[in-house]
């Protein structure tokens, strides 16, 4: 277990973004791509090692490790440290961090052909970003990666877009910083608070939690809110939402890729491990608000994506779409609901990560991303066809893929919570349900137009899937179809997490 | 003796080397200015030396009283000094133009960091006076340098406000020795507390305050700044975001700290003057195409940034405060190496003459874009420690400087995007044929030290957050 650590985890691939960067390392496309396949692949089992050694039944963080250097810890005199631990919830994110970056460099290679060693070592930049935000234990070293991870997707964005890419990316990079600097705000006064009243200079974030009721009521919804802010741009909820699909129809097709599948992820996990795990008694005060929030989400998203004329905005609006069943999850605020918002976020990276890929395929033969320019794809391209059609099932919540256990289980713990505004609750929990039908038509409208209606004249000659393609997409449906069939798997890692959040609002 | 040699020896060596220059001017030959140079170089190295061997006792006073040094003054004068150091190594256009004056130029670049090592040690209001004029005499004769007939009218903007500024000083300065009959700090203060019309003498000390204000361009005295800024040359500019700034916090801090430091009223109108600082002076920012400009709103903002956390007045605050200095000198000092260097190998000052240098010199970008990064005070650089530093000090001091943290926060958002734009302009695709001259080996490797520098400040804050404690503690 010794050589299980942490630290190597969230920082081998920054080094491989050194060595990648290095004036010695040769300027050769090839030899950079395989260097950076084979160092995500490894990285991946090793993620994977983390899964098979940890011990589910634990309650509580685990694989504790901290960065020291030379023997100091990093701002001790500040009561800040760089400790990183992980828990179920984190830990499956991590490995699934490490593989939707392992899918990525598999489907970089048609779409990057220019700065290779920036891209390549941007990308891993934003993995160790990723995952130091996932593992880290303390506040202030949760904001460094929050904000580190801004940096590589500016880059990654604006450099291999189209040529609109760099509004977009200008757009995302400040948003998030106006958003960054609530966040900031927050656990500035959050920290200080903390110190006046008990006199120990701390930013752990579980010793800031609010069991004691030390705090009044005004200040914690200031702090609530301002990370409310901070968090809501990232997941990101309707009017905050814009960013998204701009960086995600004029972003390179790979990164599509990366940014589906992580940048939602983030956000939601903040809001969990602050938000909820630090003020619960807020978090219920403002539940309904949450969930008939994620409710505008899915409906109103829903309706922009039947009508985007790009199939990339298409899918972006319903991945925001699918983020209101999240919050939904998360509002319910009871055993039930929370594993299925986690799960739900699990499943949106992976399934929406593929649908991307797809697209990335579609996109590499056909030069457009507009829905009028595609069509009858499916002629052609039938072994794309077939695998899409298991991704989109799956994106819909069809019994026996990934989406449907989560959707379930959310719209079931949102009918079962116990909040206050009961009849609310009961009407947005079935609204939700027929919401979670009528998904069904955007993300079928997106397959129909793409894939079945008329074959224009000139996508006659293209050819299918080539092996690389077939096998990633094979992969991602095994994924898919395996923790369908099989959730529980999933879901046994990440219980006790569930349990610890909600048990301070049972007693 | 003994006292005044471990009181005064650092300056003195500085003082022997203002002379050794001196006396090289008064030959005349292309190895001359080489000579200098490396003379200048030993000098301050001497100095560094001198400063770190005789600090034994925790106190000494030199000069009737009139000079101290301690932890606190140590610690800035060896800042000045570093900083002196790389600015020296980063003079080489300066010599390159005027190669028979590089003595002079060295003699006038030595006694400004004699003076702002004078000034960081006084504490009689006298030997302040003095060393605070003689250090901007300086700045005015390196200003003056310019052979650009445009450049002469922009910096005399800078003379003739520093003027003003000085007589308001003077003015504080007859007051304070009309009401108490006494210059030395400790004394006056003494004053201050029986004394019962403060008034007139609060008054007299926010008339000295100013000269501060104006040397570290903010706010009332803030218009001189990207004029005088772009009339300089490179490495004066350079120098006159460094070496005053350093001086300037070392004898604020010590007035502040003395006088003021528990009057209400204070504390909100320095607060409100960083605030306006740190606002017009970002907002500003984002407006500017000359690069030079662009670095001199640069300053105000951080020295805004950083009267925001002295005005706290605690020794949190102060250890935040000099934690910021130590970053900002070296993120500061990089970004001017970086644009110096750009201006050397091709002439280019203006932003959108940065265009597809990436192409050209991917990891000159790269470093560029690490010290913006820092400046910006975005993790994971020293920029973001020191932020979080000051800005934490000014959280814990309670609920009433919080409008003002939200504004701070805002503007360095805003900050970020004036940052920003250099970046942009670097990472364009539209390529030209810019050449950056590698030939200038010094400019190149200060920018990649500093560039590894803020992020190993990072690393290592923890040390150096305690010796800014340790430093604050002792003052």
């Amino acid at each position: 277990m010794n050589f299980l650590s942490l630290i190597w985890l969230i920082f081998l691939p920054v080094f491989a973004a050194i060595v990648i960067m290095l004036p010695v390392y040769p300027n050769h496309q090839v030899r950079i791509r395989r260097f950076a396949k084979y160092f995500a692949g490894l990285h991946f089992i090793y993620a994977c090692l983390f899964l098979l050694f940890f011990d589910s039944s634990m309650y509580g963080m685990s694989f504790e490790k901290e960065l020291t250097f030379f023997g100091m810890s990093w701002l001790k005199t500040l009561g800040i440290s760089a400790k990183f631990a992980v828990d179920g919830m984190t830990l499956l994110l991590s490995v699934l961090t490490s593989f939707i970056v392992l899918i990525t460099l598999f489907m970089s290679k048609m779409h990057i052909r220019t700065k290779h060693k920036l891209y390549y070592s941007m990308v891993f930049l934003l993995e160790s970003a990723v995952l130091g935000l996932f593992c880290a234990k303390d506040m202030f070293l949760f904001f460094v990666f929050w904000e580190l991870l801004l940096v590589p997707v500016y880059f990654i964005v604006s450099q291999w877009g189209n040529s609109e890419a760099r509004g977009a990316a200008i757009k995302f990079t400040l948003a998030s910083f106006v958003a960054n600097m609530f966040l900031f705000f927050g656990m500035l006064i959050l920290y200080y608070y903390n110190f006046a009243v008990s006199n120990v200079l701390t930013a752990n974030i579980e010793s800031l939690n609010m069991n004691e009721k030390i705090y009044p009521m005004w200040f914690q919804i200031m702090v609530f809110v301002n990370f409310l802010i901070g968090f809501v741009v990232r997941i990101p909820l309707v009017p905050f939402h814009n960013w998204y699909p701009d960086i995600q129809s004029k972003a390179s097709a790979p990164v599509n890729i990366l940014l589906a599948g992580l940048l939602n992820a983030t956000g939601v996990y903040g809001l969990i491990r602050f938000n909820m795990q630090i003020f619960p008694e807020i978090f219920k005060i403002f539940a309904p608000v949450l969930m008939v929030w994620g409710l505008i989400n899915i409906i109103y998203c829903g309706a922009l994506s039947v009508i985007q004329a790009c199939v990339k905005k298409m899918v972006a609006y319903s991945n925001i779409a699918a983020a209101g069943f999240i919050m939904i999850g998360l509002a319910a605020m009871n055993q039930t609901g929370f594993n299925g918002a986690v799960f739900m976020t699990i499943a949106c990276s992976i399934v929406y990560s593929a649908l991307f890929v797809i697209i990335s395929s579609i996109q590499f033969r056909t030069k457009t991303t507009y829905i009028t320019a595609l069509g009858g794809l499916g002629q052609v391209m039938p072994k794309c066809m077939y695998l899409a059609l298991i991704i989109c099932f799956a994106a819909i919540g069809i019994p026996f893929l990934i989406m449907f256990a989560p959707k379930l289980m959310v719209l079931a713990g949102a009918m079962l919570s116990n909040l206050d505004q009961q009849l609310l609750v009961k009407i947005s929990a079935a609204i939700g349900l027929i919401a979670m039908m009528a998904s069904a038509v955007y993300i079928l409208y997106f397959f129909y137009k793409v894939f079945c209606s008329v074959l224009l004249e000139q996508w006659k000659s293209i050819k299918d899937l080539s092996p690389q393609e077939t096998s990633v997409l094979t992969a991602l449906c095994l994924v898919i179809v395996y923790f369908g069939i099989n959730p529980m798997s999933v879901i046994q890692i990440y219980q006790s997490v569930s349990s610890i959040i909600l048990d301070v609002l049972q007693v | 003796m003994s006292e005044l040699v471990s009181a005064y020896l650092p300056e003195f060596i500085i003082l022997i080397f203002i002379v050794i220059n001196l006396v090289f001017s008064l030959f005349t030959g292309t190895s001359v200015y080489r000579i200098s140079k490396w003379t200048t170089l030993l000098g301050i190295i001497l100095a560094i030396g001198s400063t770190i061997y005789l600090q034994i006792d925790p106190e000494v006073f030199a000069f009737d009283n009139m000079f101290l040094t301690n932890i606190y003054t140590v610690f800035f004068k060896i800042l000045i000094l570093i900083s002196g150091f790389f600015l020296v190594l980063l003079s080489r256009n300066m010599i390159r133009e005027k190669r028979d004056r590089a003595s002079e130029y060295f003699s006038v670049f030595l006694s400004g960091l004699l003076f702002a090592m004078c000034a960081v040690s006084s504490v009689n209001f006298v030997s302040l006076f003095v060393a605070l004029e003689a250090l901007g005499l300086s700045c005015y004769l390196m200003l003056s340098l310019n052979k650009n007939p445009n450049a002469k009218q922009l910096t005399f903007g800078y003379l003739v406000q520093g003027a003003v500024v000085s007589s308001f000083f003077l003015m504080g300065l007859s007051i304070i020795y009309g009401m108490c009959a006494q210059l030395d700090y400790s004394k006056v203060s003494l004053c201050f507390s029986q004394n019962p019309s403060q008034i007139l003498l609060t008054f007299a000390l926010i008339l000295m305050i100013c000269t501060m204000l104006f040397k570290l361009g903010l706010v009332p005295f803030s218009s001189w700044l990207p004029d005088t800024f772009e009339g300089a040359n490179y490495p004066i500019g350079a120098y006159m975001s460094c070496i005053p700034v350093l001086a300037c916090f070392g004898v604020l801090s010590r007035i502040l700290m003395t006088f003021l430091a528990y009057t209400f009223t204070m504390k909100i109108v320095l607060a409100i003057i960083a605030i306006l600082t740190i606002f017009f002076g970002s907002l500003s920012a984002i407006r500017q195409e000359n690069l030079k400009r662009l670095m001199a709103y640069s300053m105000s903002v951080q020295s805004g940034i950083m009267l925001l956390g002295l005005c706290v007045f605690s020794v949190y605050s102060l250890s935040s405060v000099l934690f910021y200095l130590f970053c900002y000198i070296f993120v500061n000092i990089g970004a001017w190496a970086a644009i110096i260097l750009l201006y050397n190998s091709a002439k280019l000052e203006k932003l959108e003459d940065l265009k597809g240098i990436l192409y050209h010199r991917p990891y000159y970008v790269i470093a560029f874009t690490i010290i913006l990064i820092a400046l910006a005070g975005v993790a994971p650089t020293c920029g973001f420690v020191a932020k979080l530093y000051v800005f934490s000090a000014v959280a814990r001091s309670g609920f009433v400087f919080l409008p003002f943290l939200i504004i701070a926060l805002l503007s360095s958002v805003i900050m970020i995007y004036a940052y920003w734009r250099i970046i942009r302009a670097m990472f364009r695709r539209i390529e030209t044929e810019i050449v950056v001259d590698t030939k200038l080996i010094s400019s190149k490797y200060i920018l990649y030290a500093c560039a590894i520098a803020s992020v190993v400040i990072c690393i290592f804050a923890d040390k150096i957050i305690r010796l800014c404690q340790l430093v604050a503690y002792y003052m």
